[in-house]
């Protein structure tokens, strides 16, 4: 088969039909790829795959809590005395601060029922922690231990101790995938904490740095200002730190300052995170709208992703919950919309 | 030849050590200099072992990975099936060349692989990743020839075990 002259014939046969499998299977692959992209069928195949490889987590994490049990076991006495009075000085701290966030819920309440506006969203918060799998490093993605089993379910909100991680993007039954905000693909509706100033950061693939491309040149940005949600497109909830502002380019012939923000979270050195689940039901509408927001990428969709958030307005004003509170909401959009880029005009009444 | 004796046993052994070595959690500086564990193990059984390792199973194994790392579904497949097409189409010069000329030749062909993945990357649209893309396959021909020893000696032992 190596040589001489019978065997030749064969050989080039046999290679000929491993090109012919070659473009084949890499036809399969780039077809699969292209579906998996787009969401076309493929998704849905793929979450029922991995019922059949989650095994492989279980038998992974395993060994990491079996050594960590062991520590615990033999944690001694003192130290752990030190960690609980520890703990127990940050919980006065943190119950001292909690103190007057009582009387300011109860004024903010007060308020609300005053201009007649919707009771604001209460949530639940949900531990888990991260699984210590190393996932493909371009999908920017994690792995926590809570599944649908915990009901967990595709599209709430992640944070850690600090700030804003990202979002369910798939659910298996004991674990789920997060897709990070420092992902390409990810927008995150956010605004400016100091001036309010409402716009959208975007990933740019770097766990250190996010991209706030729509802000426009004549806003009042600043180095070291803290990037909040806006809680626009009902996905993530508002008010929760998000980044802090590390540049400001006002470069000349820009349409728009560069604005670059460090992400408060711990993308890539994380351990314990939070699941957030608003209680009562989200619009499918504004879910609708964020889908879109956080698959547009780019420069390009800066108008495209302040459009879907003006549209969900009048669907949440249908909603009986929420009347001038929408209204309100809708207005301020459209004013910073209206002095920033004056590309949604046409939006406008 | 030896190779009759070879079990598909040892083989998806070895490939689960792989795939255990891929998804090991690492520093991210360690992380950074990951070689790609299971193109490596694959290459020495598609080098060793006569047809033990066909395209359809680089594909099925590709999908796995996909499955596991959460990465684009067919992202591994493509790549380690054009892996194992490259291998045992030269295989027979490929396995007579003195080491250091495998381990260059293992080079390019994880090199290649990289240029593939930054083409389906920039396909997709993301930015282009940093200069440490480019260094696994570094890490990765540097361990093959330990890789290599290693993988013969456990295949020699498992053959003895499979005789007694």
């Amino acid at each position: 088969m190596i040589s001489g002259n019978p065997g030749a014939g064969t050989k080039f046969f046999g290679s000929a039909a491993q090109t012919a499998r070659l473009m084949l299977y890499g036809l399969l692959a780039v077809v699969l790829m292209a579906m998996d992209q787009r969401g076309h069928y493929v998704p849905r195949i793929r979450s029922m795959a991995e019922y059949l490889v989650e095994p492989v987590y279980h038998a992974m994490e395993w060994p990491v809590r079996a050594t960590r049990n062991l520590f615990g076991q033999f944690q001694s006495r003192r130290s752990l005395r030190h960690e609980n009075e520890d703990l127990r000085e940050r919980l006065l701290a943190q119950q001292g601060a909690l103190q007057r966030l009582d009387t300011v819920l109860e004024e903010n309440r007060r308020l609300r029922a005053l201009i007649e506006g919707a009771e604001g969203q209460t949530f639940e918060f949900q531990f888990a922690e991260l699984v210590r799998v190393d996932l493909d490093p371009f999908s920017h993605k994690v792995m926590v231990d809570r599944g649908a089993e915990d009901g967990v379910e595709i599209g709430q909100a992640v944070i850690d101790g600090s700030g804003v991680m990202g979002q369910v993007e798939d659910v298996h039954p004991h674990f789920s995938e997060i897709r990070l905000i420092s992902d390409p693909n990810h927008a995150l509706p956010v605004q400016i904490n100091r001036t309010g100033l409402r716009t959208v950061a975007f990933g740019t693939g770097e766990t250190g740095v996010l991209l706030l491309p729509s802000v426009p040149r004549q806003a009042d940005v600043r180095e070291g200002d803290l990037v909040v949600t806006s809680g626009l497109g009902n996905r993530f909830p508002g008010g929760y730190p998000v980044a802090v502002v590390s540049s400001v380019d006002r470069g000349e012939g820009l349409t728009f300052v560069k604005v670059e923000a460090t992400p408060l979270a711990a993308l890539d050195r994380g351990r314990e995170v939070l699941l957030i689940r608003s209680s009562d039901e989200p619009l499918p509408d504004g879910e609708m709208a964020d889908e879109q927001a956080a698959e547009d990428g780019g420069e390009t969709t800066a108008a495209q992703t302040d459009a879907p958030a003006a549209e969900q307005a009048p669907a949440a004003e249908d909603n009986a919950d929420s009347g001038p509170e929408a209204a309100t909401e809708d207005a301020s959009t459209e004013s910073t919309e209206d002095a920033g880029s004056g590309a949604t005009a046409g939006d406008e009444p | 030849m030896i190779s009759r004796r070879d079990r598909p046993g040892i083989i998806v052994v070895t490939l689960v050590a792989a795939t255990i070595l891929t998804l090991l959690y690492l520093p991210p500086w360690l992380d950074a200099l990951r070689p790609y564990w299971v193109a490596l193990v694959l290459i020495y059984w598609a080098l060793e072992t006569q047809d033990m390792i066909s395209l359809g199973w680089a594909f099925i194994i590709g999908l796995l990975l996909d499955l596991l790392t959460g990465s684009l579904l067919g992202l591994h497949a493509l790549s380690l099936v054009i892996i194992i097409y490259l291998v045992t189409h030269f295989r027979s010069r490929l396995r007579f060349f003195p080491p250091w000329q495998q381990a260059l030749s293992l080079f390019a062909l994880l090199l290649n692989d990289r240029i593939i993945l930054l083409w389906i990357i920039s396909l997709r649209g993301d930015p282009l990743p940093s200069l440490s893309f480019w260094l696994p396959p570094i890490v990765g021909t540097v361990l093959w020839p330990w890789l290599f020893l290693l993988l013969d000696r456990v295949r020699i032992s498992s053959h003895h075990r499979g005789a007694s």
